[in-house]
């Protein structure tokens, strides 16, 4: 069982990002959250199976050697990936259509590759989606646990806590949002000794540019009123009846 | 840099066995002087949780000497220790257990990934923003930020006489700010030449050092050591007990415990003070009393007070019941609740009715959201408040 | 012309796109269960899979085409981008049609929005909550098609929760806290929850007195409820408990309006617990029959 996942970098929104009309600017990037499950959820899947897992980091030229993606990787390491590579991305896009056609030729190996089901900054597609349009490769999202019994089990969340079991075709991409069990702990010890250790593969690659989304401005959503009831019981009542009904929960 | 941890890394041709790292780590935390263990038990019986515990400090020396550490592990009993020094403070035989047997076996289950969730988070947040919060570093003086006067920061002032360290739940915790700000208060009612750290502080350490992640600690030491080498400052001031600790005792600063620091302005406040209503017991937080000794100044302070009744806890100075905090076990909670049936902080507060009391007064800003949320699940919380040492000096000083 | 996709897995966001395309211009809607009240064209097939969502915009070449941002709308619409080049733009919130789509969409953890503009034929995956649903219901003109392709994937089972819910993955969590007082007002909390298809959670204190499991836990040595809408009935809102709520929409009752809960609740209603929740669960039950 040959093992691929993917992780990314992304602004981290703790550290603050400004928001600018043309453009979005972190002060500091971090590994990207739902790629971290999909690695954690890859390892277990490795030891179900005993396959090799294979964890390609991709980021853009200007971040290429940016921490945030050494720690991606150490960590990958530290936590018993096989091999490690990295994709760097001749020019930054945030179009995913473009990324998966930049990057599919290096995907043709893998019986399962596991991806985050989005990172914290998309808005135009979903990598791991597409990238199974490109290649031809079955693709689920939402994914929560992965098993084999000779064929490829995936569980998948349909809303409201209700788990859908699905027969996978392989090769396969996943769109994973939850690993099956917490991510694993690394110590830093350990993290520090993966970043001396690791050996990394760098493949550099070319975005095509397929145009068709232009970002006229970004601005910050305005804040939420919030209203404070007092009153009579039955008044009250019928105030909180309209805004279940304004949330469509009536 | 008093630092007595070394950090070795894990050797990279793997001739050293996960065993022999945690035999050479009890080596350098305890002296092997756990091997003088007598078995006599009275760590156990005097543990908080050794009545819950599947591991008492003495049965997991008995066990490391057998060579059946995975079943301490596998059973999780290193997790139900909150680092209160009761055990390593009577211990005949003076092992090191709080600062030693236990941080060493919990380093073997971080090593093996296998860590409590809650503190996991915890670790990870401290390692990537400097607090256990997932707060920026940014805000870290948004709790000087709702003052009504300016303190001033480090960074502009580059020289006071008083270093203010309110740590990681001084700077952000809800609750924990508001003690922080009480003390600001009272040190501008003194006049006192104090500034922060603001956004280049960061975790000092110490309950990471107790759960077994010295790699970080040493971080956070280096780091801390850093900035503070950048000002000048004759001491720090913190009201964090761990800190306090820290700070003395692995960082070699010159620090004063909040309580501390008002008991040295005594004379002053005395004449400030308005009387104050209140019946209140005195709490030994751990890491003053038991750990580095300081028992009567608070007391002084809080009896200086006029109108104010104090009553003893049954248990107190080296006897005092641990909160629960400590060590990590702020962050542990979901373990111990496998375990424990009662907590230690809804014992405390019981014992408080049964003195009298109607104000618990801490000196550790860590004991105010143990003891508040252990009087709402005790339903005492309608007779008994809590309030840190410098709430009550700032309360006595503005007019109750 | 808009093609819109029903969702297999949540039926009622079909009618928030139903209401989204009617602005749009002409539109067909392609479901595969039985929607008798959907308004406009409807296609009706055997199996709505990747193959089939791909013949049918090779058919019908729409300008755009229409998911939503749920379980099988999020699976369905990246395919269909990857395979044929179209745009595809997620997270929308607001989307008009002219010369361009206009779409706005919300990223960054729902900090921040952004404007753009699409060339056609393009895909957009809409977030749930933005469309009123009854805009969508109506009288439909029904067709059946017989599309029947076999997919690489295939569902085998459905597992439904066990007794104890995942209260961090539901859409609604009705919560209690110590301002419930005694435990048998928790029926009254049961009660609501039930009265809007959502789970019963608590604070700390609640779960620590045995009133309910520990699953129910919301708060940092709890779990994390993410849902559309939290109320927290009788909760303080302290430290550890507001750590666990990133539910989209917090309604909060309680007697004290200082209680720190407000602080992060979009409606606030400073009340008794205790009083009011028979007064709202009568209306509800009324509304309901």
């Amino acid at each position: 069982m040959r093992i691929g996942a993917i992780v990314r970098i992304v602004p981290d929104l703790v550290m603050g990002i400004e928001i600018e009309e043309s453009e979005i600017v972190p002060f500091k990037y971090v590994p990207n959250e739902r790629d971290e499950h999909a690695l954690e959820e890859a390892v277990v899947f490795k030891e179900k199976t005993g396959g090799t897992l294979e964890v390609v980091g991709i980021v853009d030229d200007e971040l290429r050697d940016d921490e945030a993606m050494e720690e991606a990787l150490a960590l990958a390491y530290a936590k018993g990936a096989d091999s490690l590579k990295k994709i760097v991305l001749n020019r930054r896009t945030f179009d995913r259509r473009e990324v998966a056609r930049a990057i599919a030729d290096h995907f043709k190996d893998y019986d399962v590759v596991m991806v985050g089901i989005q990172s914290i900054d998309s808005f135009a597609g979903y990598l791991g989606g597409i990238l199974s349009g490109v290649l031809g490769y079955s693709y689920v999202g939402g994914v929560v646990g992965v098993d084999y019994d000779g064929g490829l089990i995936v569980q998948k969340e349909l809303g409201g806590g209700v788990v859908g079991k699905f027969r996978v075709k392989t090769p396969a991409i996943l769109g994973v949002v939850s690993a099956e069990r917490p991510i694993t702990f690394v110590p830093l010890v350990k993290l520090r000794q993966a970043m001396k250790e690791m050996k990394v593969e760098e493949i550099e690659v070319e975005v095509p540019d397929m145009g068709g989304i232009e970002v006229v401005r970004f601005y910050e959503p305005e804040k939420p009123e919030i209203t404070l009831l007092e009153g009579d019981v039955e008044e009250l009542a019928d105030k909180l009846v309209e805004v279940f009904k304004s949330l469509s929960l009536v | 840099m008093n630092s007595n941890i070394k950090i070795f890394m894990i050797n990279p041709d793997k001739s050293v066995t996960a065993m022999d790292m945690l035999l050479n780590r009890l080596k350098e935390l305890t002296n092997n002087k756990y091997f003088q263990c007598i078995q006599c038990g009275t760590c156990g019986g005097s543990c908080p949780y050794g009545a819950y515990t599947p591991y008492t400090p003495r049965r997991m020396i008995l066990a490391i000497r057998l060579g059946m550490v995975e079943d301490i592990l596998n059973s999780n009993a290193q997790w139900l220790c909150t680092a209160c020094q009761t055990c390593t403070s009577r211990c005949p035989s003076r092992i090191q257990i709080t600062d030693g047997i236990i941080p060493a076996l919990r380093e073997k289950s971080l090593l093996e990934g296998k860590v409590p969730e809650e503190l996991s988070t915890a670790l990870i947040n401290i390692m990537r923003y400097g607090n256990p919060f997932k707060e920026s570093p940014m805000k870290r003086d948004g709790w000087a930020k709702e003052l009504d006067f300016e303190v001033p920061t480090m960074m502009k002032k580059k020289s006071a006489e008083v270093l203010l360290l309110p740590e990681c739940f001084g700077a952000y915790h809800r609750r924990c700010k508001q003690a922080t700000k009480a003390l600001a208060k009272v040190m501008k009612i003194l006049e006192v030449d104090f500034a922060i750290l603001g956004r280049e502080e960061r975790c000092t350490g110490d309950h990471v050092r107790l759960c077994g992640e010295f790699a970080l600690f040493e971080d956070l030491m280096e780091k801390n050591m850093k900035v503070f080498s950048k000002y000048e400052f004759k001491y720090i001031v913190t009201h964090d007990a761990h800190a306090f600790n820290a700070l003395k005792n692995f960082y070699g600063l010159n620090v004063l415990h909040h309580s501390q620091f008002l008991h040295d302005n005594l004379e002053k406040l005395k004449g400030m003070f308005n009387e104050l209503d209140y019946t209140v017991t005195y709490h030994d937080s751990c890491y003053l009393g038991r750990k580095n000794g300081i028992y009567e100044e608070p007391r002084e302070v809080i009896r200086s007070i006029p109108g104010v009744r104090f009553v003893e806890f049954k248990r107190n100075r080296e006897n005092a019941l641990c909160c629960g905090a400590g060590g990590g076990g702020i962050w542990l909670d979901s373990v111990m609740r496998e375990f424990v049936k009662v907590r230690p902080a809804e014992d405390r507060v019981r014992e408080a009715k049964e003195v009298g009391a109607d104000v618990i007064v801490t000196g550790c800003v860590l004991d105010i959201p143990m003891f508040e949320d252990a009087l709402k699940v005790t339903g005492l919380d309608g007779e008994i408040v809590v309030k840190d040492i410098a709430e009550l000096v700032l309360e006595a000083l503005e007019g109750g | 012309m808009i093609l819109v996709f029903g969702e297999e897995f949540e039926r009622d966001v079909t009618y928030e796109l139903v209401a989204l395309a009617k602005r749009l211009g002409d539109y067909k809607v392609v479901v595969r269960e039985d929607f008798d009240d959907i308004d406009g064209d409807v296609i009706r097939v055997e199996r709505l899979n990747w193959k089939v969502v791909k013949e049918l915009h090779d058919r019908f070449k729409p300008e755009g085409v229409l998911f939503a941002n749920a379980p099988s709308g999020m699976d369905l619409a990246p395919k269909l981008a990857g395979i044929t080049g179209i745009p595809m733009v997620t997270n929308v919130i607001k989307l008009e049609n002219g010369d361009r789509f206009k779409a706005t969409s919300l990223t960054y953890g729902g900090k921040v929005l952004v404007d753009l503009e699409v060339d056609k034929p393009s895909i957009f995956v809409v977030n749930r909550g933005y469309y009123d649903p009854n805009e969508g219901r109506g009288t439909p003109k029904v067709e059946k098609l017989d599309l029947d392709f076999e997919d690489d994937v295939e569902l085998i089972e459905v597992v439904k929760p066990e007794e104890d819910v995942d209260i961090s993955k539901a859409e609604v969590v009705v919560s209690v806290g110590r301002g419930i007082g005694d435990e048998s007002n928790i029926e009254l909390a049961k009660e609501l929850a039930e009265l809007l298809n959502g789970v019963v959670a608590g604070s700390r204190p609640i779960i620590d007195q045995g009133w309910l499991p520990k699953s129910r836990q919301v708060g940092r040595s709890g779990k994390t409820v993410t849902g559309k809408v939290y109320i927290a009935l009788g909760i303080s809102g302290a430290t550890e408990h507001v750590e666990g709520v990133k539910a989209k929409n917090v309604i909060a009752v309680n007697t004290d309006r200082d209680a720190p809960i407000f602080r992060i609740a979009k409606v606030g209603v400073v009340a008794d617990v205790n009083e009011l929740l028979p007064v709202l669960i009568e209306k509800l039950r009324e509304i309901k029959s």
